[in-house]
Formats: structure tokens, C-alpha cells, sequence
């Protein structure tokens, strides 16, 4: 309890401190809806051009494309610390700091940042959630709630831990690991679509090593009334935990790479 | 004399850039990745909806947008440094324009940036089967006026990046005004989604716009989009809108000079 009391402290005087600079603030926001804008603008145009996308409607495109770009966002908002910051914490000796106080060194380096301007990514996400399931007449139940919402978590556990696995490249090597952005930012490339249209090997790609397909897909095409691969409905609550099971392994790793950490502080 | 100056800072970038060879490999990789994805995607596409453009067409854009990234988002992170520390009088105490010495400096680190990563994706692009990789040109001729676009594509981008600098010379805020303006360029120069598969209507628009001259419009030479007695229009355009933004860029520059403050003692 005490940890999420910090937790949510700290996010309140990271706030107050990003609103320091309003006009700043105000023209990366701006750049952040341009983004996005353009990310959904290109799914537009899809469907503009192509009506569809082998057995998926214009408005399951936009279900999934919202799915994706909520949770990513969500996570890069409120996972900052984790998604943005980290290498610098190990490039200028930072993370000594965090090793010294009688917090965990995860939830220290959540606390450390706060990224508000995702709001515009995650209000574009919602507006394509809301047209995808005007558009593909989604019928909610409290089944369906529930598994969105568990979607939506283990997505988010998923990610986190995609990029804590940069963290970790990060403790060993003190760069940054380019390679790791091919899974992060080309899983949700890749996965704002679903999974099976793609070509076994990309399949594999992100039905194991980066579980979007579990966590995202599997529910989203059942709510959508279209199971992937036809399966059965009990998957739809137990495949999303592979999130959770990548989150945990790869924290388990952060924590064996941490007792390896040397400090490059002077 | 002059010429010999920037010449040489012209080399000196170019061997900084050869510097960090170990960080391109991890980048080629990931781009490569990238470029799987979207050729699926767009296969994907194809295969419920053909269309009038080959496929191959579009993978071949792909690719070429894939290998030349480097050369569309890279900025010189110097600068902004250099003028919140006061370290630019350095630069302007140089006898050179302080414009021509980083338009120099972002070329050859555009130029250096984007060859290292193109050569190597563009071998493996050649590998994959028809459909997938990347097409040879249509023909010589195409091909040659496909290396004079991106010639002049680059100098465009390198005015286009000297513009963004000017902004943020002025608002000292690099991560706002610049960050729109590469976002905006990603989306207008086909890296988002190829310009190709834009509405036709939209295409006539944007295909005039400085950031269609970028890549969009040598790649169109390239896959014969645009036929070979088109090039001298297409080439025509790109060198007027680089003649234009390096001249808008020079007066910024120049205004700018008059109001820098040297920050620091």
C-alpha cells in the first residue's frame, strides 16, 4: 500500500513540475496528436484504398488499431521511467543513488518519471475503440468488459517488460540496445493489425518471443465475434497472461543483472 | 579557399559519423525488421485487393524508404547545445557563413549516416524473393535519374533540417517545435505510409509539397512510377524547393544572428 501511495506522490510532483513550462509543454503535445494522428490517418487511408484486410471489416482494423495504441501509450505514460529514462539513469551513475534507499529499485525508477503528453496518443486510441465498435456493432457484456480490461493490463505488463529487457541490455553494456526497439516498437508496428496476417516467422515473432497476439489479439478478435484460429473461448482469459509471464521473467533477469551492476559514476 | 574549408569539414563529418559503427548494426537490424512488417502488411492488403501498382512497386518503396531513414530523421544535436552554453561565439568567430558550416556539417552526416545503413539493407533486400525485396530500376536511365533526385533530395532535407534549426535557434526548445516538424515529415515524405497508396486526389497536393521531394519523388523515378521523360520535371521541382528552402533558410539564419544573445562568460 505504501509503495502505490509513493508512487501515485510522486506522479503529482512530476506533474507539477512538467507544467513548469506550459507553452513547451502545449507544442509537444501537439507533436504527440500529430503522431498518433498520423499513425490512425494511415489506417484510414487503408481502408480507403483496400475496404479490407483479408477477413477483417474497416471497423475491427480500427478495434485493434485502438486496442494497440491505448495500451502502448498508458504504459509510455505512466511507465516513463522504464520506457524513456533508464539508460541515462545508468550513463550518468543516477541509479547508485536508487541502490542506496530502501525502496526497490524498479518501483524507484517508475517513480522517477511521468510522460502527460501520451494523453493525446491514448484520446486517439479511445476514438478509434469507440469507431471500431460502433462500426463492427460490438455487443457488451460483462464477459466482454472483463476481458478487455484484462487485454488492456497484460498488454501493458507485456510491454513494460519488452522494455525492461533494454534495461537490462542497458546494465551490461551501458548503451542503449537498438536491436530491442524491433520487438517494443515493432510489435506495436506489427500488432496494430492483427496477428494473422502476417507470415509464419512474424507470427512466431509475436505469438511467443513479444506475446502480443496473446495478450491483445485473442481477446480483441473474440469481442469482435471473430475467434483467431477458431479458438475456444476459455483461451480468451487464459492466454493474456502471458503477459504477466514475460513481466516477471524478464524482472527476474533485472534483478540478477542489477547484482552485476558497476557503477559508471565519477 | 572557401571551398576548401568546408571540403574538409565535409571529411571530418564523414569519418565522425564512420565512428559508431557498432550502433548502426543494431539499427540496420531493427530497420530491416521494419521493413518485413510493412512489406507484409501490404501484401496482405494485395492479396484481398489488388491493385492497379504492382506489389513489387510498393515493396520497392518500402525498402528504399527503409534504407535511407537515416537520411530523413537525423538532426545535428550540437547546435542547441552550443547556444545554451554560449559555445557558438566559437563558431562565429570562424571566417566561414555560420549557415554554410552546418549545412555542410548535416550533409555529410545525412549522407555518411544513410549510406552506411542503405548498403548493407539494401544487399539484403536484394536477396528476398520478387514480391518481397526490392526490384532493380526499370532501366539505366531511370537509375541514374534516381541517383541525381536523391542527390538533390539530400540537399533538400539538409535545407529543410537548417529551417527546423533556425525555429529552434529562436525558441531554444528543441523538443517541441522540432519534434512536430519531424513528425509531420515522416508522415508527408511516405516514411508513415507510401505516397503511392495516398488518395489519387491527395497525391496531386502532396506530391507538390518540399517533403515529397525528399525521397518520394527519386524512388517514383526509381520503380518508373514516373517515366524517365518525366525526370527533368520531377527533378526540376526538387531543385527549385531546395533553391527555395535554402534561401528562406539563409535569411533565418542571418535574422537570427543579429539576435543572438551569447549566454554564458
Amino acid at each position: 500500500m505504501n509503495t502505490i501511495k509513493l508512487y501515485l506522490h510522486s506522479m503529482a510532483i512530476l506533474m507539477k513540475s512538467q507544467m513548469q513550462y506550459p507553452v513547451s509543454f502545449l507544442l509537444q503535445t501537439i507533436a504527440q496528436l500529430i503522431m498518433e494522428g498520423g499513425e490512425f490517418l494511415a489506417v484510414l487511408l487503408i481502408v480507403d484504398r483496400f475496404d479490407v484486410l483479408g477477413r477483417w471489416m474497416p471497423g475491427d482494423l480500427y478495434f485493434f488499431f485502438g486496442m494497440m495504441s491505448v495500451s502502448f501509450y498508458l504504459t509510455e505514460c505512466f511507465g516513463r521511467g522504464v520506457t524513456g529514462n533508464f539508460p541515462t539513469l545508468v550513463r550518468t551513475g543516477q541509479l547508485d543513488t536508487m541502490l542506496l534507499r530502501p525502496r526497490g529499485v524498479l518501483t524507484q525508477v517508475l517513480c522517477s518519471a511521468i510522460d502527460p503528453r501520451r494523453i493525446t496518443c491514448i484520446a486517439v486510441g479511445v476514438l478509434a475503440l469507440i469507431l471500431g465498435s460502433r462500426m463492427s456493432v460490438i455487443q457488451w457484456t460483462g464477459w466482454k468488459v472483463l476481458a478487455f480490461a484484462e487485454a488492456l493490463i497484460m498488454s501493458m505488463l507485456l510491454i513494460l517488460g519488452l522494455f525492461l529487457i533494454e534495461a537490462v541490455f542497458c546494465i551490461y553494456s551501458v548503451k542503449s540496445v537498438e536491436l530491442v526497439n524491433a520487438l517494443t516498437y515493432g510489435g506495436r508496428s506489427a500488432c496494430q493489425y492483427p496477428v494473422d496476417i502476417y507470415p509464419r516467422p512474424l507470427r512466431a515473432m509475436f505469438t511467443i518471443m513479444a506475446p502480443f497476439a496473446m495478450t491483445l489479439h485473442v481477446p480483441a478478435a473474440w469481442i469482435l465475434g471473430k475467434p483467431l484460429y477458431g479458438w475456444p473461448a476459455w483461451t480468451v482469459f487464459v492466454c493474456p497472461l502471458s503477459g504477466l509471464v514475460v513481466f516477471g521473467a524478464v524482472y527476474v533477469l533485472f534483478c540478477h543483472a542489477l547484482r552485476h551492476y558497476r557503477s559508471t559514476g565519477s | 579557399m572557401r571551398t576548401k574549408a568546408y571540403a574538409s569539414i565535409f571529411r571530418m563529418n564523414w569519418k565522425l559519423e564512420l565512428q559508431y559503427r557498432g550502433a548502426v548494426l543494431g539499427g540496420i537490424i531493427c530497420q530491416i525488421v521494419f521493413g518485413l512488417i510493412l512489406v507484409s502488411l501490404y501484401r496482405a492488403l494485395y492479396a484481398g485487393r489488388p491493385q492497379v501498382m504492382p506489389i513489387e512497386t510498393v515493396s520497392t518503396y518500402v525498402w528504399l524508404q527503409q534504407a535511407f531513414f537515416r537520411m530523413i530523421l537525423s538532426s545535428d544535436s550540437d547546435l542547441v547545445g552550443k547556444i545554451r552554453t554560449g559555445d557558438i561565439a566559437y563558431d562565429l568567430v570562424r571566417p566561414l557563413s555560420l549557415y554554410g558550416y552546418y549545412y555542410v556539417r548535416i550533409i555529410a552526416q545525412k549522407s555518411m549516416g544513410s549510406l552506411l545503413r542503405a548498403v548493407p539493407m539494401l544487399v539484403f533486400a536484394l536477396c528476398l524473393p520478387r514480391g518481397w525485396g526490392i526490384m532493380a530500376p526499370v532501366s539505366p536511365a531511370a537509375f541514374v535519374c534516381f541517383l541525381l533526385g536523391l542527390m538533390i533530395g539530400l540537399c533538400c532535407v539538409s535545407a529543410l533540417e537548417n529551417i527546423t534549426m533556425g525555429i529552434t535557434m529562436r525558441t531554444l526548445d528543441p523538443k517541441g517545435i522540432q519534434a512536430m516538424l519531424n513528425l509531420l515529415m515522416m508522415i508527408l515524405s511516405g516514411n508513415v505510409l507510401p505516397l503511392t497508396l495516398y488518395p489519387d486526389a491527395w497525391q496531386k497536393v502532396i506530391t507538390a509539397l518540399p517533403y515529397a521531394q525528399l525521397l518520394d519523388a527519386p524512388i517514383r523515378l526509381y520503380t518508373g512510377t514516373r517515366p524517365v521523360t518525366e525526370a527533368p520535371g520531377v527533378l526540376l521541382l526538387q531543385a527549385a524547393w531546395t533553391v527555395v528552402l535554402t534561401g528562406a533558410g539563409i535569411a533565418l539564419w542571418k535574422s537570427n544572428q543579429r539576435r543572438l544573445v551569447i549566454q554564458g562568460g
